[in-house]
C-alpha cells in the first residue's frame, strides 16, 4: 500500500514566490515599443542631505548640491536597423528644467568591423567616470572632485592679475573677475560630468584595444551645445583590456577654453586652451571593484597685468574608489579624492609667495547600501572634505539616497 | 492564498483526512501535452546606453514561450525519494541558457561563463539569495537550491540578462521543449491538478484536473496561454 497525501503546501511553495516575482511594483527593465525598435529606460535618485550654503563642496556647475538632489533621467534608443541608432537622455535636477544631456546618432558603417561613428551631443571619450550610469554603476552618492568640484576658472571671465585669481581661491561656486563677463557665476570643474559636449566621435575596437576620438565644440571643463570659442576640442582615449576584468585607459584632450568674445577682447590672436592628460583603470574580481583616475589639466590664460599669470594654470586630481559586495543585498564602498593646483605668485596676497592658484581639496567618502530589489537601492554615505582655504575649510556631510533604474 | 490557508492548516492538523490509499502494484501513467503560448511579449532588451561609445553586440532573443508544467498536488511518495541532480545554466552571448530551468530541491546548478567577459550571477529571490561574484570565461560557480520556489537570476554587469529557476520539492514537473511539448512520467493513478508556469502569465497559473486511471496510460494536458 502506498499512501497518498494531498499537499496544498506545494501551492504555497510555488505560488507565493510567483506572486512575489510578479508583484515587483516597478518595471524591472527598459520599456520596449515600436516592435522593439525603441527602448526607453530611466533613473530616479532622490538624495537627502543637509543644506550647504557656506562651504559648497558638492555644488555642481548647474548650482545644485550633489548630496541633496532629486535627479530624474529618461534615456531612449531608436534603432531602426542594426547599424543605425538614435540615442537621447533627458535629465532634470531638483525638478527644474529638463536638459537634453545626450542626443546623437550612432552609425556602424561596416557590419563586420567594430567601428562606430557618433554625432550630436555625445558622451565624452575622456576618462571613464562620466560615461557611467549614475544609478546602476556608481556605488557612492557624491561625485569625484575632478568631475564635480568647481574651480575658480571661468571661460567667460578672467583675472587681470595673479592677485585677482588668488583672491578667488575656494570660491568656485561664485567667481567674478575684472575682465570679461561682469556678473558672478560658478567656475568650472576639471571635467564636467554634468554636461556633455557636442560634436562627432569615432570608436574602433580590435581585440583587447579600443580607441576613441572626438571633435567637439566645448572643452572638458565647459562642454557646449553652441560653439562660443575659437576652435574645436580634440579628445581621445585608448583603452586596453589585458585580461578579463582589467581595463586601463589613457586620455588626452585639447580645446579652446576661453569664449571667442573674451579672447578677442583681450587682443591678439593667441590660443587659450585647456589641455588635459589622464589615465584610468578598473579592476574587478569576485566581490570587488576597484577604480581610479588621475588627470592633469592645464589652462592657458592671457597675461594682462602684473603680477602676470604667465604660465599655464595646472590642476592635478585623482581618486580611487572601491566597492565590495558583502552579501547579495549589502555592499560597502569608499572613495579617496585629491585635487591640487600649481602655484603662482601674487604681489599683495600671500606676501608674494608661491601659492596654489585655487585651494587644494581632499575628500573621503564612505558608505554602504542595500539592494531592495535588483534595480532599487538605498545608500548612505559619510563624506569628509578638507580645503586649504575659504571660510569653511572642513566639513562632514551625511547623505542618504534612494535610487531606482529601469 | 487566503482560500488555501484553511486547507493547509487542515492538512497539517488532520493529515489523514487528505490521504488517499493506493496499491503499489497499480501502474504509473504519464501526462503529456502542449503549451501553446499565443501572445509572447518581446523579451527584455538591454537598457539604452547613451554613455556608450558604440553598438552593443547582437544577441539572440530569449524564448519566453518556455513553460514549466507541474502537479500542484502530488503523491506523498514523491517526497521520500529525492534524486537531486546537477544541471547547468550557461552564460553565453550575454544570455542565460536555458532561460528557464526546473530542478528538485537539493539540486546543484552550475553557472559556467562561456563568454569572453565577466559575468556576475546573483539572485535576490526570497529564500534563495546568492551572489557568485565576478568570474571569467571558462570558470564556473555552483549553487545548491534547497527551498522550493521561483528564483529570479540576474547578471549584475549585464542588466538585460535574466533567467528563472523553478525549484520543486517533488519530481512531477517538466519544462516544455521548443515546440511547447512536455511529458511527465511515472505519475501514479489518481486525480491531480496540473498547472502551468510561464513568465508572461500574471496572476494565478492556468490549471486543469487530470486523472490517471488505475491501469496507467497517458493523459493529455494541453493548455493555451493568451
Amino acid at each position: 500500500m502506498c499512501t497518498w497525501r494531498r499537499l496544498p503546501a506545494l501551492l504555497l511553495l510555488v505560488c507565493v514566490p510567483a506572486a512575489r516575482a510578479q508583484a515587483q511594483a516597478l518595471p524591472e527593465g527598459p520599456v520596449s515599443m515600436a516592435r522593439g525598435t525603441v527602448t526607453v529606460g530611466g533613473e530616479a535618485a532622490v538624495t537627502f542631505g543637509s543644506r550647504d550654503e557656506t562651504a559648497f563642496f558638492n555644488y555642481t556647475d548647474y548650482e545644485h548640491n550633489a548630496l541633496r538632489m532629486l535627479r530624474l533621467s529618461l534615456s531612449a534608443m531608436w534603432q531602426p536597423m542594426s547599424r543605425l541608432a538614435v540615442l537621447t537622455e533627458l535629465r532634470s535636477e531638483d525638478a527644474q528644467r529638463v536638459i537634453p544631456y545626450a542626443l546623437y546618432v550612432r552609425v556602424r558603417p561596416w557590419t563586420g568591423r567594430a567601428i562606430d561613428l557618433q554625432a550630436g551631443r555625445i558622451p565624452p571619450v575622456f576618462g571613464a567616470f562620466a560615461r557611467r550610469s549614475y544609478g546602476a554603476d556608481t556605488p557612492l552618492i557624491g561625485y569625484p572632485l575632478l568631475y564635480q568640484y568647481l574651480t575658480s576658472l571661468r571661460p567667460d571671465a578672467i583675472p587681470a592679475t595673479a592677485d585677482n585669481l588668488l583672491a578667488m581661491r575656494a570660491r568656485g561656486w561664485r567667481v567674478s573677475y575684472p575682465v570679461g563677463a561682469p556678473t558672478e557665476a560658478p567656475g568650472v570643474p576639471l571635467v564636467s560630468a554634468y554636461r556633455w559636449d557636442t560634436g562627432v566621435q569615432a570608436r574602433a575596437a580590435a581585440g583587447p584595444v579600443e580607441m576613441s576620438l572626438a571633435i567637439t565644440s566645448g572643452t572638458l571643463a565647459n562642454p557646449r551645445v553652441d560653439d562660443d570659442n575659437r576652435g574645436r576640442q580634440v579628445s581621445a582615449r585608448a583603452a586596453w583590456k589585458p585580461l578579463v576584468g582589467l581595463v586601463i585607459g589613457a586620455s588626452a584632450a585639447r580645446g579652446e577654453f576661453l569664449t571667442a568674445a573674451l579672447a578677442d577682447g583681450v587682443g591678439g590672436s593667441g590660443s587659450y586652451p585647456q589641455r588635459a592628460l589622464g589615465v584610468d583603470a578598473e579592476y574587478s574580481r569576485g566581490y570587488w571593484i576597484v577604480r581610479g583616475e588621475l588627470i592633469e589639466s592645464r589652462w592657458t590664460l592671457p597675461a594682462i597685468s602684473a603680477p602676470l599669470i604667465d604660465a599655464p594654470l595646472a590642476a592635478r586630481a585623482g581618486f580611487v574608489e572601491t566597492r565590495y559586495r558583502i552579501t547579495p543585498r549589502f555592499f560597502a564602498a569608499a572613495r579617496a579624492d585629491r585635487l591640487g593646483f600649481s602655484t603662482i605668485r601674487g604681489a599683495r596676497l600671500f606676501a608674494g609667495q608661491p601659492t596654489p592658484w585655487d585651494a587644494p581639496v581632499t575628500r573621503i567618502e564612505a558608505g554602504g547600501g542595500v539592494y531592495l530589489q535588483r534595480n532599487l537601492t538605498a545608500r548612505a554615505v559619510v563624506q569628509r572634505n578638507w580645503r586649504d582655504a575659504g571660510r569653511v575649510r572642513t566639513r562632514t556631510y551625511v547623505s542618504a539616497q534612494l535610487a531606482y533604474w529601469f | 492564498m487566503r482560500v488555501l490557508l484553511p486547507v493547509l492548516l487542515a492538512s497539517l492538523l488532520f493529515p489523514a483526512a487528505l490521504r488517499t490509499e493506493h496499491s503499489p502494484l497499480l501502474a504509473a501513467g504519464a501526462i503529456r501535452g502542449r503549451i501553446d503560448v499565443r501572445a509572447v511579449p518581446r523579451a527584455p532588451q538591454a537598457r539604452p546606453d547613451p554613455g556608450g561609445l558604440g553598438m552593443g553586440g547582437n544577441r539572440d532573443p530569449v524564448d519566453r514561450r518556455r513553460s514549466v508544467v507541474y502537479l500542484e498536488t502530488v503523491p506523498r511518495a514523491a517526497f521520500e525519494a529525492s534524486p537531486a541532480r546537477r544541471v547547468q545554466m550557461h552564460q553565453r552571448n550575454e544570455r542565460f541558457e536555458p532561460h528557464v530551468l526546473a530542478v528538485m530541491t537539493g539540486s546543484w546548478v552550475d553557472f559556467p561563463n562561456d563568454d569572453a567577459t565577466y559575468h556576475n550571477v546573483f539572485s535576490l529571490s526570497k529564500g534563495q539569495e546568492f551572489n557568485l561574484g565576478r568570474y571569467a570565461a571558462g570558470k564556473t560557480q555552483a549553487v545548491r537550491f534547497e527551498r522550493p520556489g521561483i528564483v529570479r537570476v540576474f547578471c549584475e554587469i549585464h542588466s538585460h540578462m535574466s533567467a528563472f529557476i523553478l525549484v520543486f520539492a517533488h519530481r512531477y514537473f517538466a519544462v516544455t521543449d521548443d515546440e511547447g511539448r512536455y511529458r511527465i512520467d511515472g505519475v501514479p493513478p489518481g486525480a491531480y491538478t496540473l498547472a502551468v508556469w510561464n513568465e508572461t502569465v500574471h496572476g494565478d497559473p492556468p490549471r486543469r484536473t487530470v486523472t490517471i486511471g488505475e491501469a496507467g496510460g497517458e493523459v493529455d494536458g494541453d493548455f493555451t496561454i493568451r
